[in-house]
């Protein structure tokens, strides 16, 4: 049963005639809906070898160049997520120690710079940099320039992350490394960080569910990544509806294995982390885990 | 900055237009998302992986996809409307899996002892939702759901980047590529248009959260 | 753990004997027959036959993971049975709907982590249950919740909200809640597990009040002073089965199975 089964009794007979019969009733309605949309798009034509035989045609002489092409999109699609992702940990990480590490008379800095990023929606950011820098000489790749942008926004989500997983870590671990004499800095380094990396392993691979979903603003600044090259193709094949649908399809498998990568981490996570210890006290003194983030808990049929 | 003030006009339109596509997405994002919350914790299996699915398809697909697949896909098929609707409609959906899930994870945050509690004392199904589940159900999405509404103000840009017209990330391409003006100022102009909306809606949904918490 | 029982009660230690003379020598108010439930491959209640006197004080005892809670649970269905049936006043427990809710309404039933509804006050609390099942008038049953509270010791609390009471406090509020749906026969599932140890006592002395007063419980506890002082009968429990049953003077003295004997051991040991 789903997580939420606690809502409502196990079903009784009566229930499970009621669930089949309303399982049944939508799943009638839902076929009718599929079935007519079926018919719409092949009374309009959006069935035929023409629209569709490029995608999935071998023999079809435009399938290889077309394919060909996606894929190189595809391949710039992922460097510019795993450049920013690997990026973004990095810029993440020196945030969340600047702003766990700063002195009072700094700390408003950090945190606005922190407070502003996460404000400004990333496609803004990414045309800012890529319209600002070269303003003031600095011209740089396309690619570069999206690296930038998705780093910019995505760090400091990532540094909230790790912030919050340094508070939810027991204090006693915190005491316990202090008393043996380690510098605040060790403490940080040794014992606190590398545990707040493993509690929130699967919201950091959440997150980069959501850098791949982000590397599609690139049309903006027109880096041909996988979107802006099924929009080039669509141009000479006029099939948007066809091209945008495998394209969507390609974005959910990469991001469903994403999904499945981070749910399978989320039930190994914490297990190798201390936790505090259980009973009254500990469940009193135990503070929240934040969210992961909600693409990463997307599937959970 | 004389830039932002000659074109205080023009910034001013973009902003309230942005306020009018993230009102719009809302109303339909909210409805939407609280029936799929409603299916996804339903006793019907078909309806938990039917909400499963619509949660898992929108939140992998970038909402740039949606954008263009509902503007350049669905007139093939003789459904014709202006972007604005287009745009509005698509962050609506795109959105409302957000919502569902800011909802699913409110509920997932009641103990399973007060449903109990509630059963035991004997309330009927939708009593023991309506008394006792919903109302602390609520206040815990009240987090999930500020940053999806938050996320959503920020989508509505995309929105605006693929061509709906007007809002605040028109101006700034209208300014910078039509007009040749500085991109630093106009551009700051504009993050300030969103900052504008986010902060205070940020703010102003914790200040509530912290108001209505629940001590447990 | 043990030395409460040897401490003088505050309640005048109440004898079997006059007691059970006093009962209506109607059937059992509970029957369970045969029963049984499965976690999974785990065999969590076996054969489970139990009878359960109006007035009665049944405690069930045993090692974690016998079945106790799950046992007290299934009366009031919220653990499913796989066979067997479980009566109450000679009708079975309704399966679902409105007649379970109604079943419910008449079994009270006090938590381990008390699960007091977190985002209402105390009276709430224990009136909300007499205005939307019973349709007592919200005035009538604020009186009763009141009276209710100042007899369970927290009427002074009664705007507060439970996270705002001590563990004690909260559990006696959940007895009230229970209490305030004049149930027929009151469950408790290890009601004193949750609480620091100062204040296990103040919930136990309103558990032999209410025993006392003659009604009709089935305790699941660790406590044995309380089952000494306030138990009918002590059921134990080993592995899913009843494995032996007896007043508690003569459990507690002379137990006969050699699983009774070496808990029994293991729990007097400090």
């Amino acid at each position: 049963m789903s997580s939420s089964s606690f809502l409502y009794d196990a079903l009784g007979p009566r229930g499970n005639r009621r669930v089949r019969w309303y399982s049944a009733a939508f799943a009638a309605v839902a076929l009718g809906v599929l079935y007519l949309i079926g018919q719409k798009l092949a009374v309009e034509g959006q069935l035929s070898e023409e629209k569709w035989g490029p995608l999935v045609n071998p023999s079809n002489p435009n399938f290889g160049p077309l394919w060909t092409f996606l894929a190189g999109g595809l391949v710039n699609t992922l460097i510019v997520a795993a450049l920013a992702i690997v990026c973004a940990l990095l810029f993440g990480t020196a945030m969340a120690l600047a702003r766990v590490t700063s002195r009072p008379w700094y700390r408003w800095f950090v945190v606005s710079v922190i407070e502003v990023l996460r404000g400004i929606p990333v496609v803004l950011l990414i045309f800012f940099v890529a319209r600002v820098l070269p303003e003031v000489g600095i011209g740089l790749s396309t690619m570069t320039f999206l690296v930038i942008g998705l780093t910019l926004y995505n760090g400091v989500v990532i540094a909230e992350i790790l912030r919050g997983g340094l508070q939810a870590l027991p204090r006693g671990q915190k005491e316990a490394a202090q008393s043996l004499g380690l510098s605040s800095w060790n403490t940080l380094r040794l014992v606190l960080l590398p545990q707040a990396f493993r509690m929130m392993l699967p919201a950091l691979i959440g997150q980069l569910i959501v850098v791949v979903k982000e590397t599609s603003l690139g049309f903006i600044i027109s880096y041909e990544e996988l979107l802006r090259r099924g929009q080039i193709a669509i141009q000479s094949l006029s099939n948007p509806l066809q091209l945008f649908f495998i394209i969507a399809v390609i974005y959910i498998i990469i991001n469903l294995g994403l999904t499945l990568l981070t749910r399978k981490l989320e039930r190994g996570a914490g297990k190798k982390t201390a936790k505090t210890p259980g009973g009254r006290q500990g469940a009193k003194a135990r503070r929240r885990v934040p969210d992961p983030i909600p693409e990463a808990r997307a599937l959970q049929l | 900055m004389d830039v932002i003030v000659d074109n205080f006009d023009l910034f001013a339109q973009g902003w309230l237009r942005t306020v009018q596509i993230c009102f719009y997405a809302l109303l339909g994002a909210l409805p939407l998302g609280i029936l799929l919350a409603a299916a996804r914790v339903s006793p019907v299996p078909f309806l938990r992986s039917l909400g499963g699915t619509w949660v898992t398809i929108f939140m992998s697909c970038p909402l740039t996809v949606v954008l263009f697949f509902m503007a350049f896909g669905l007139p093939e098929i003789g459904i014709k409307g202006s972007y604005f609707w287009f745009g509005t409609i698509g962050l609506a959906l795109y959105s409302a899996s957000f919502v569902c899930e800011a909802l699913r994870s409110g509920i997932n945050a009641v103990p399973a002892g007060q449903a109990e509690a509630a059963r035991s004392i004997g309330l009927s199904f939708m009593r023991s939702l309506n008394l006792v589940i919903l109302p602390q159900a609520l206040r815990s999405s009240l987090p999930p759901m500020t940053n999806a509404i938050i996320y959503l103000i920020k989508n509505s840009a995309i929105v605006g980047a693929f061509g709906v017209g007007q809002d605040l990330f028109a101006v700034a391409d209208t300014l910078t590529a039509a007009r040749g003006l500085s991109a630093l100022p106009v551009l700051t102009g504009v993050i300030a248009g969103y900052l504008l909306l986010v902060l205070p809606i940020g703010r102003i949904l914790s200040l509530i959260e912290t108001k209505v918490a629940i001590l447990r | 753990m043990f030395s409460k029982g040897a401490e003088p009660a505050d309640t005048p230690t109440v004898g079997v004997g006059p007691r059970v003379a006093e009962k209506a020598v109607a059937g059992p108010i509970v029957r369970l027959s045969g029963v049984n439930k499965h976690f999974g491959s785990l065999h969590v209640l076996k054969e489970i036959d139990l009878d359960i006197a109006e007035g009665e004080v049944v405690v069930i005892i045993g090692p974690s993971g016998s079945g106790k809670s799950t046992l007290c649970r299934a009366i009031n269905r919220l653990e499913t049975i796989d066979s067997g049936s479980i009566e109450l006043g000679g009708s079975p427990v309704p399966v679902e709907g409105n007649r379970l809710a109604a079943h419910r309404a008449d079994v009270g039933m006090v938590f381990q982590s008390f699960n007091l509804f977190a985002h209402k006050t105390v009276l709430e609390n224990v009136t909300l249950g007499p205005i939307h099942v019973r349709k007592c008038s919200p005035a009538k049953a604020r009186a009763q919740a009141m009276e209710l509270l100042e007899r369970v010791g927290v009427g002074a609390q009664a705007t507060k909200l439970p996270a705002q009471l001590s563990g004690g406090q909260q559990q006696r509020v959940a007895i009230a809640r229970s209490l305030a749906m004049n149930p027929r026969v009151l469950l408790f599932d290890e009601p004193t597990s949750a609480l620091d140890p100062e204040m296990v006592n103040e919930v136990l002395d309103v558990m032999s009040a209410l025993a006392q007063d003659g009604m009709t419980m089935v305790v699941v506890t660790h406590e044995m002073g309380f089952a000494k002082r306030a138990g009918d009968r002590v059921v134990f429990m080993a592995d899913g089965a009843i494995v032996e049953q007896a007043s508690p003077t003569e459990f507690f003295d002379n137990p006969q199975t050699d699983r009774a004997r070496d808990f029994l051991s293991k729990i007097l040991v400090h």
